[in-house]
């Protein structure tokens, strides 16, 4: 990417460190907010503080400013600490912090855009990590005011932010829309419900076959709660290294339940079981490395992708989303007093009623479905469902949530094949704005039949998929799938490019400061040339599963 | 905000009205995706390689002979015919990947034969051709789901369903090997339920049923068939499953000395594809076999013929066969339904025509298309031979006699239906 001299000098002086400060104002919950207090440097001065609730804060602001903040809002951050050794994607070990992040993954390139072109950024760490909802919503709504104090002359808000803070940014567009002139949720989480029923199908499909040992909810308060969850994170992972080394084999793994146990001595492969629990809790069939579609040159070409892929992609999904599904699960049971996840009245032959016909082969043919159906039936004391607290499930229901209404001109950036804040969470958005559009085109020709003026409703709402490649599994010279390669495009979660950051920011700005979008054709060119990025009006995801139940 | 006042309403009606009469002294200009004024683009997709494509494989190179017959004889109003395929390996996300493509690179305006159980299920899932409006014409699977107008609204059938087969297969048994001990080697998926539902529906019970997962088909899985059928003794066996299979099992069989009366599903009973994997032609004679078209060693059938005359110019060298014939009869009745769409056809105008004018549509086939505003169904009906030393399927004693049902309780019954002559040259009319 060219950078103009003018640009070249912010990117001296803001470096990605700077970027994710460590900025650390110690300040009790609920005592008054502190600062902003500024460096005043020149070009770019950088404010600190903390809201009332103890949130951290940082604002950079270029000396040109022109009226125009960028506010960002991080993802989903564990609540408790895990040790060394433990994840590889964090060998020594991770820390609860509330370091604040006003730029997605501290960006420089990104920063600079907006720096570069006089506008300020700002972002908060939120008082406490974990989900925080209700809590992030409100700290922004307080960094806002903070800011347009410091900077009265402040015209236009911006609102974006990533996973947890793409539904934090959802809801204050719908919470506050004058607070924000244009918003960007990108990879949005769902509500609450929703993502945890995911995560709980993933987790007892695994306990239910593989390993009875895992709780998979209902986790102790306090330091056994803890205890009790980091288990869990070492089982699940543990079961899932066993499945990949037994694919090609089937055999299932050592710590299997009786039921899992029968179904290996019927012929059921532990792959075909694997990928059931996938589709039951709408895990994607692709994943980093594994498109479902390439086979290596041989025998294998068309096996591998119609009988093994698909498992193989649920596997590597699995294992990106158990972390942070028995995270999150605690951190809420945490937060309302006991288990949230119930699958009493789930029913799961209902759920993968088409996926089971795509999948068919790699589960094994419709027999191997019907014995694996017939093993999770709630009738099998093998397979005991779980029940979740009644009062815990109804403050759970009554946590801050989306109702999918734009108020304000919106982008959204999904991976279609991201398994942890899936694309159903965007479609479900896409899906409520058709139907508010259709009654405001209705409201639109009523007021019209009196005032004899029709005004058209402004479109609101722009949807990017981050799309997989036609196909990208690749395979070494002995027909073994590679797996050190980066994570595919629509792919894992929240996997974009510094130029799908641009594109959507430069989207934002311009929504933001003229309050509509440019026509179809221009969006549909800017994605292309961001690259990985479709506009594609009728690609559709499916809805999170818990949407069946409803 | 796009404001329209009630001038700017008067002004726009006035642009509208000089359209319209400049519309009608200019030639028509198509508007449509996937057509222009000299062409009009389709795109299937099929194993074209791969364990189950052995002699689906010839489908495209079928089409595609009759389209350019049709194309070398004036097209269509004029325009041309194209056909893109995709090679979809029988993989379902292949086959979505490939239907993306044709959809929104190629721009086609119509699926055809698009071909595969799974596969068509996964399109519809994930593609959504209906919630696009993209017409798939006559899909190259028997699965009863698909004439479903509510959930596939843009999907027309044309092979009778696998329930439809196998309750006429039924009766067939029932005339000719009542007390028998039966055998059933299918695929384990909807393909095979379907069947599974037809031969219950018919009250037929089996000795032994057999299973395969689609895709895992070899000889070494068809050994293990051989053992669970001969261990039962089954003296009447079914194989209702893909071309590769039944090669898989005959030869298999015939290997281990296994001979008992083989019934082949109309899908996996094309013998040029069985004799192409090394199957002899020695081991199918007397195999019963299924079809809706003539015997494609008819030559007194005006359509095979014609037919194979085309396919012979076209492919020089490449057996005419079951395939072969209903690819090209396939291509014959949408070339008639594009006819039958408008000068200035329309995915809409499309089906529209199918299902108006469907039922009268001309074909091949020994049965009547089913065509209308609530139904999709294609043929309904079978009529049962067996294969000649030489390996070719011909009715018994050389007469076709055509049984009829539905995908529900109706009854099967002879088909009383007499084909009408071929429109002149094979051409829409």
């Amino acid at each position: 990417m060219r950078i103009s001299s003018t640009k070249s000098r912010f990117l001296a002086v803001i470096s990605a460190t700077a970027l994710v400060a460590t900025v650390v104002i110690a300040t009790p919950a609920r005592a008054a907010a502190v600062g902003p207090i500024c460096d005043k440097k020149v070009p770019v001065q950088t404010c600190q503080g903390t809201t009332s609730d103890g949130a951290p804060y940082v604002m950079m602001v270029p000396a040109n400013f022109n009226g125009t903040v960028a506010m960002y809002s991080h993802g989903y951050r564990y609540n408790i600490d895990l040790p060394a050794g433990m994840l590889p994607s964090v060998p020594a070990g991770y820390k609860v912090t509330n370091t604040p992040e006003p730029i997605p993954g501290g960006n420089p390139t990104i920063a600079n855009y907006f720096l570069g072109n006089g506008m300020a950024i700002m972002g908060s760490g939120f008082s406490r990590q974990g989900w925080n909802l209700d809590a992030a919503v409100a700290t922004n709504v307080e960094l806002v005011g903070a800011f347009k104090t410091a900077f009265p002359t402040t015209k236009k808000v911006l609102a974006w932010g990533s996973s947890l803070g793409g539904i934090i940014t959802q809801t204050l567009a719908e919470k506050y829309p004058t607070l924000v002139d244009a918003v960007a949720p990108l990879c949005m989480a769902d509500n609450i419900g929703p993502e945890l029923t995911a995560a709980g199908d993933v987790l007892w499909g695994i306990k239910t076959f593989f390993d009875p040992t895992i709780k998979g909810g209902n986790y102790s308060p306090g330091a056994a709660g803890n205890a009790e969850a980091i288990g869990d994170i070492v089982k699940v992972l543990t079961v899932l290294g066993s499945l990949k080394n037994s694919v090609s084999t089937g055999a299932w793994p050592a710590t299997s339940s009786a039921t899992g146990k029968a179904l290996e001595a019927a012929g059921v492969p532990s792959r075909s079981a694997l990928l059931l629990v996938g589709l039951m809790a709408g895990l994607p069939t692709q994943s980093d490395h594994f498109d479902s579609i390439s086979g290596p040159d041989g025998a294998l070409k068309l096996t591998f992708p119609l009988a093994v892929s698909p498992a193989l992609a649920v596997l590597e999904n699995a294992a990106s989303a158990a972390v942070l599904a028995i995270l999150a699960t605690q951190d809420v049971e945490l937060q309302v007093g006991g288990a949230v996840y119930d699958n009493t009245k789930t029913d799961y032959s209902a759920r993968v009623e088409d996926s089971a016909v795509i999948y068919n082969a790699a589960l094994s043919g419709n027999t191997a479905i019907a014995a694996m159906l017939g093993a999770l039936n709630p009738a099998n004391p093998g397979a005991p469902r779980a029940k979740g607290n009644p009062d815990a499930m109804a403050k759970m229901s009554k946590m801050a949530a989306t109702t999918a209404k734009i108020n304000v001109p919106t982008i959204m950036m999904t991976g279609v094949a991201d398994p942890i804040t899936p694309a159903g969470a965007t479609q479900r958005v896409i899906d409520a704005y058709a139907a508010q559009l259709v009654a405001e085109r209705d409201a639109a020709i009523a007021a019209a039949k009196k005032s004899r003026e029709y005004k058209a409703p402004t479109k609101k709402l722009v949807v990017l998929w981050s799309v997989t490649p036609k196909a990208y599994t690749t395979f070494d010279s002995a027909g073994s799938p590679i797996t050190t390669t980066p994570a595919a495009p629509g792919t894992n979660h929240c996997t974009f490019t510094t130029a799908n950051y641009l594109t959507v920011a430069k989207m934002m700005v311009s929504a933001g400061t003229t309050g509509k979008f440019p026509t179809g054709g221009a969006i549909a060119t800017a994605a292309r040339k961001s690259g990985g990025l479709s506009v594609d009006k009728n690609f559709r995801a499916p809805l999170l599963k818990y949407y069946n139940e409803q | 905000m796009t404001r329209m006042n009630r001038r700017t309403l008067i002004s726009a009606s006035a642009v509208l009205a000089v359209a319209a009469l400049t519309a009608a002294t200019v030639p028509a200009q198509a508007a449509e995706v996937g057509v222009t004024s000299s062409e009009i683009k389709l795109g299937m997709t099929l194993p074209m390689t791969g364990t189950a494509s052995p002699g689906y494989n010839k489908i495209p190179g079928a089409m595609k002979a009759y389209f350019d017959y049709l194309n070398a004889n004036g097209g269509v109003n004029g325009r041309k015919i194209t056909l893109k395929v995709e090679d979809d390996q029988y993989v379902p996300t292949q086959a979505v990947a490939k239907t993306n493509k044709l959809i929104l690179q190629d721009k086609v305006m119509a699926l055809i034969s698009p071909l595969g159980t799974a596969n068509n299920k996964a399109v519809a899932a994930s593609v959504n051709p209906a919630r696009r409006g993209v017409p798939v014409l006559f899909v190259n699977t028997g699965f009863s789901g698909f004439a479903d107008t509510k959930k596939y609204p843009t999907t027309y059938t044309i092979l009778p369903s696998y329930i439809m087969e196998a309750k006429i297969m039924a009766e067939y048994i029932k005339d000719n090997f009542a007390g028998k001990t039966l055998g059933l080697v299918y695929q384990d998926d909807d393909f095979g339920t379907d069947a599974l539902k037809g031969f219950a529906s018919a009250g037929i019970n089996f000795a032994v049923k057999v299973p395969y997962a689609s895709g895992s088909q070899s000889a070494a899985t068809a050994a293990g068939w051989v053992t669970k059928l001969s261990a039962a003794k089954a003296d009447v066996v079914i194989l209702f499953g893909v071309s590769s299979a039944t090669a898989a099992g005959l030869g298999t069989a015939a290997a281990l000395k296994y001979a008992p009366q083989w019934i082949l599903g109309s899908v996996g009973g094309d013998a040029t594809t069985i004799k192409a994997a090394g199957v002899p032609a020695g081991v199918l004679y007397n195999a019963v076999g299924a079809s809706f078209a003539p015997a494609t060693t008819d030559m007194t059938d005006e359509y095979v013929k014609l037919f194979s005359d085309i396919y012979a110019k076209a492919v020089p060298g490449s057996a005419f066969d079951n395939n072969v014939l209903i690819g090209m009869n396939s291509a014959f009745v949408a070339a008639q339904a594009i006819k039958a769409a408008g000068t200035n056809p329309t995915r809409k105008s499309l089906m529209a025509a199918i299902e108006s004018k469907g039922a009268s549509f001309a074909s091949a086939a020994l049965l009547p298309l089913n065509y209308s505003k609530t139904s999709h169904v294609g043929y309904n009906g079978y009529w049962f031979g067996k294969y000649s030393p030489a390996g070719d399927l011909k009715p018994v004693d050389g007469k076709y006699v055509l049984y009829t049902t539905d995908s529900g309780s109706g009854a099967v019954v002879k088909s009383t239906w007499k084909r009408p002559a071929m429109p002149a040259k094979g051409l829409p009319q």
